[in-house]
């Protein structure tokens, strides 16, 4: 179901974070303790880095056996391979499809769960707990236990290789997953409000439509960057249900370049690259939501 | 909306003398409830077509000998129906005891349930020693917390194969260590390696989200906790050991759970790092896979069998982890 | 309320003419019966080297039939099985494809191949090699024209072996041995490297020892037989000793492999002759004629067998009419003496019929080192399910490498060829 971590803590998580508490005020530690710690944090720095720094590295390199004898590389650094991804592949079809199919997943799911966040998190009614406990049991969800069933449905429907089928089977997941996390944010929003409402004569939905949503905007924002992060680096799904190479998205299409009898290592890692940019510039101009998306949800349980 | 007419009437004859201005709560309940399950309704019946009708087709499958070879397929205008039989649990009973158990189920399931307790041991710690180390005040914190998640901005499906170039027999990890004379193991090749390659990879994906939740957590700790114990005369340790893992607690659960759930369904990793080789490091979830969609024929009944296996022991795992958090809770106060 | 059902509405619309765009072209459109046809082609050949000269091909035939128009797509070889696998049960499947020689008859036996007896594409088959056409039929019915034929070789560095003295190709796997030793000691570069734990490279060993992995006829599986045991035995001694390299059962194996090979950092490899534009490539064979081309070694006995490749050209039996009359026309064109002639002296392949081996392709020194060794290749069995078991033949082969017995290695294999071939015996 999941990708490695791109998903927060679904359920509120930590104790109430009223302030952003001062931490840690006095107790600084001396100069060696600080020496090591700039060195641990360097050395964590620098593997975290160095895969990607390495990809970038092989991507200049022309021939596809280069990342064999890295040194030769130097001698040869060229831009080819990125010309010859953005000029002779389908490298941007495949970027549309993926933002396309994981922007319609993302979308749809935060629409559809958007009212049943808010139903769990603030009324209690027969079935409330199944529903919850449906809502956590689809997360664990291994890819292996849908992907069989869902194949012979699509294929029956012939829906396999169409972004709607894709789409489809990212639904299984993302609504479910938006549902828990934006019960999470809306049990941070005080019910006072919800009782200002119904004082106001609206109805339950018209306070959750006037009121509770547009204060909610942070929780659907983490949830949409979440699926759309998850979504846009999904392998399995995308890699079986996807046959025609205009249909691709990004994660299939990178796999074509290193098939086992002509692996293109070159470009794949020039792909690599061109791929891991957009990414992580999105990934950074959202992470401060996301990290509040992760602590935040709490006041309330 | 009948459901919640019915419930509310049950209920309310019994706690009619319980509570007060029952016929109040009643009305207002039988309100709130219709609203619910109006509000409820669009994903219940996602999750209805989406998961529970898949997931009780998957488990029709499961007992039946269904592969590519019965299973319907249309060509064109011409449809050839599905011609699979009920086996009963024929399926489950070859994979846990059938001939060959081991090699196909057995191997995997302990390499799975070792896989899960290292990444997320490793990942915990690794996750809350940078993330202590982060919290404090040093100059370039920013700078350090935007590089240590890095792993975590750039998608898996990119940087498995930077790993995999690295790894790779006269690749950069085994030219630095043959250049420190150090034994050059196959990472990609010799089974031990493979597996130590895959805990590597992993760990280092899945730290950051780790850290930073963990940084999150830590934050929130009051800075008064922290003076009261320095008052006390508490040493390092001491306020490490009483005042922040306790304050942890929450969030640790939380991200244990799903560092547990997460790492157990790994896919990307395993896949992409040795693709259709090594049979040895292949995790339950991608050993499905590959029944189900990495061979010819395709053993579709028995896949989905390796699926709803996995997913009882995810299920059995959380009930018990969930009971002992409890447990842990009360013990604890 | 409204506005979010709107848009999901909206949203569901979307998607759903997508999918509508998305499916149409293909096969399942109808073709009115005389109009231009499009064809969808899938091509499996190597994206780098041969696949350009194979669409020169096309080109060349929408130039000959104005009314079809080919659209060539190139599906790595590694995931085309799959891929032909679901497309052509489900949706997208293309009218015509390569098809690898193993996996025809199991195409056809699932319903996926329309017959060619008796249409254009099957018009010259007498020209084609015999053993070539048997191997395309199922059922008594021809289910693929071949388009170009292989076998695996020992293919050497002439160089490296004329350093250690050695001017002969190695007629035994112990002689090779030998020669890799001495190579590795005049030479000091590896001798031989075998790709590992994949069992269509394993194969000369059974038949080296005069065995196979099952007894099509007599419905037995034999590959725990002591003749497959002792060619296992002699599988594994080629991975470890003086010159020999280590073996490599990663996914960039075979990459690795041929990096060394044409690079000159190891002398000899088996392989077929559809990595021979590759070779001359390298920088170890500037000079073709340092490329040696043998039959590949034997066994205890003295006897030498490899497998008999290649692919055919089949024709999706979910076409429509139009479309099938298309393809068959554009099977029979790929597989016309000229067209294999082109083909096999651009890509040094070998042509199916005898016709095709016209002056020039035989000057090709590749194609007539292989052509050499034609007939130590075994045509295969009559059994669909035959390419099946290549893959778990290969898996317990990489285990048996790394440790496991051999015994044991191969008595799994046999256990999952039983679930495969129900029917036959142990």
């Amino acid at each position: 179901m999941s990708t490695t971590t791109e998903r927060p803590a679904p359920a509120p998580t930590t104790a109430p974070a009223a302030r952003p508490a001062k931490v840690r005020p006095r107790g600084e530690s001396g100069p060696l303790a600080r020496t090591l710690s700039h060195a641990a944090l360097a050395l964590a720095g620098l593997i975290a880095l160095f895969p990607v720094a390495w990809i970038l590295f092989v991507s200049l390199g022309p021939d596809k056996t280069d990342y064999l004898h890295p040194g030769q590389i130097l001698d040869k650094l060229t831009l080819s391979n990125y010309q010859h991804v953005l000029a002779d592949t389908d490298f941007f079809t495949w970027f549309g499809n993926a933002v396309l199919v994981s922007g319609i997943t993302t979308v749809f799911g935060v629409m559809v769960a958007a009212t049943t966040g808010y139903a769990v998190s603030r009324m209690k009614f027969p079935g409330h707990r199944p529903l919850m406990w449906s809502l956590l049991v689809t997360q664990m969800f291994p890819i292996a236990v849908l992907i069989v069933p869902m194949y012979t449905m699509l294929s029956e429907l012939g829906l396999l290789d169409s972004y709607t089928g894709l789409i489809l089977v990212y639904s299984t997941t993302t609504v479910p997953y938006c549902a828990w996390l934006l019960k999470g944010y809306f049990d941070t929003i005080p019910v006072e409000i919800d009782e200002a409402g119904r004082v106001d004569g609206l109805t339950p939905f018209g306070t959750f439509w006037r009121l509770v949503l547009p204060l909610a905007r942070p929780g659907l924002a983490v949830a949409a960057f979440y699926s759309f992060l998850t979504y846009w680096a999904e392998v399995p799904f995308a890699s079986t249900f996807m046959l025609s190479s205009d249909k691709y998205t990004l994660a299939v299409g990178l796999q074509t370049f290193v098939s086992e009898h002509d692996a293109q290592w070159n470009l794949m890692a020039a792909t690599a690259v061109l791929i891991a940019i957009p990414s992580a510039a999105f990934f950074y101009l959202v992470q401060r939501h996301l990290v509040t998306g992760l602590t935040a949800g709490a006041s309330k349980s | 909306m009948s459901v919640a007419v019915q419930g509310a009437t049950g209920k309310g004859s019994r706690e009619r003398d319980q509570r007060p201005g029952p016929l109040d709560r009643l009305k207002r309940s039988y309100a709130k409830h219709w609203y619910a399950y109006a509000m409820i309704a669009p994903v219940v019946l996602v999750l209805g077509v989406l998961v529970l009708y898949p997931l009780v087709e998957g488990v029709w499958l499961t007992l039946t000998d269904a592969n590519s070879l019965n299973t319907a397929r249309t060509i064109g205008v011409n449809k050839i129906p599905a011609s699979y039989d009920f086996v009963g649990f024929h399926n489950y009973a070859d994979i846990l005891w059938g001939p060959g158990s081991y090699d196909r189920f057995w191997s995997h399931f302990v390499w799975t349930i070792a896989w899960t307790g290292i990444c997320v041991s490793l990942h915990y710690t690794l996750g809350l020693g940078l993330a202590l180390l982060l919290n404090k005040k040093l100059r370039g914190r920013a700078a350090y917390r935007m590089l240590l998640i890095l792993p975590w901005a750039v998608p898996t499906f990119v940087t498995v194969f930077s790993w995999r170039l690295m790894l790779s027999d006269g690749g950069v990890v085994n030219s630095a260590l043959s250049a420190l004379h150090l034994p050059q193991p196959g990472w990609l090749t010799d089974p031990l390696a493979q597996k130590a390659a895959a805990i590597l990879v992993n760990t280092w994906a899945g730290v950051p989200f780790m850290m930073i939740s963990l940084l999150g957590g830590l934050q929130s700790i009051p800075a008064e906790l922290y003076e009261a114990a320095e008052m006390d005369g508490a040493t390092r340790w001491q306020q490490f050991r009483h005042v922040t893992l306790p304050g942890l607690r929450t969030v640790s659960s939380t991200v244990v759970l799903l560092g547990v759930i997460w790492t157990f369904n790994q896919f990307n990793v395993i896949f992409l790092l040795f693709g259709t080789g090594a049979p040895d490091a292949q995790l339950l979830v991608t050993w499905a896979y590959r029944l189900g969609f990495g061979q010819i024929p395709r053993d579709y009944a028995q896949s989905a069998a390796y699926g709803v296996i996995l997913l009882s022991i995810l299920i059995v795992f959380t009930a018990f982890y969930r009971r002992w958090l409890a447990r842990n809770e009360q013990a604890n106060g | 309320m409204r506005r979010g059902i709107a848009a999901s509405a909206l949203v569901v619309a979307l998607a759903v003419s997508m999918a509508a765009c998305g499916s149409s072209g293909g096969s399942g459109s109808d073709g009115k019966a005389d109009g231009p046809v499009t064809l969808t082609y899938w091509d499996t050949s190597n994206a780098t080297n041969e696949a350009p000269n194979y669409q020169e091909l096309a080109k060349k035939f929408e130039a000959a039939n104005p009314n079809i128009k080919v659209d060539f797509v190139n599906v790595p070889f590694d995931q085309a099985q799959n891929k032909l696998q679901t497309a052509m049960g489900a949706k997208g499947a293309p009218d015509v494809f390569r098809s690898e020689v193993g996996w025809t008859a199991a195409f056809a036996k699932a319903g996926f191949l329309e017959p060619l007896d008796g249409t254009p594409a099957a018009a010259d088959t007498s020209t084609f090699q015999p053993s070539l056409i048997q191997q395309a039929k199922y059922d008594g019915k021809l289910y693929g024209v071949p388009l170009v034929t292989d076998t695996l070789g020992l293919l050497y560095n002439k160089e490296l072996f004329a350093k250690a003295g050695i001017t002969t190709a190695p007629k035994t796997w112990d002689e090779l041995r030998t020669d890799a030793a001495a190579i590795k000691d005049k030479a000091g570069v590896d001798g031989f490297w075998l790709k590992a734990a994949d069992g269509y490279y394993a194969m000369p060993f059974l038949f080296g020892e005069g065995t196979d992995t099952v007894d099509a006829a007599g419905k037995k599986i034999t590959v725990t037989s002591p003749e497959a045991v002792k060619a296992v035995e002699t599988y594994k001694s080629m991975f470890n000793g003086p010159g020999l390299a280590k073996a490599d059962v990663t996914t960039d194996a075979y990459a690795h492999m041929m990096d060394a090979f044409n690079s000159g950092k190891v002398a000899a490899i088996i392989q077929g002759p559809w990595e021979i534009t590759n070779i001359y490539k390298g920088s170890a064979f500037a000079d073709k004629n340092n490329l040696g081309i043998a039959a590949v070694p034997g066994g205890s006995g003295g006897k030498a067998g490899a497998p008999t490749g290649g692919h055919n050209i089949s024709v999706y039996a979910g076409a429509d009419k139009a479309h099938k009359a298309a393809a068959e026309k554009f099977a029979a064109f790929m597989t016309s003496a000229e067209s294999q002639a082109f083909i096999a002296q651009k890509n040094s392949t070998l042509p199916t019929r005898s016709d095709a081996f016209t002056a020039d392709v035989k000057a090709d020194p590749g194609i007539a080192g292989f052509q050499g060794i034609l007939n130590s290749a075994k045509p295969r069995p009559e059994l669909p399910e035959y390419s099946s078991l290549f893959s778990s033949l290969g898996e317990n082969l990489g285990k048996a490498l790394q440790g496991t017995a051999t015994q044991d290695a191969l008595n799994t294999v046999a256990t999952d060829y039983a679930k495969l071939l129900p029917g036959f015996a142990k």
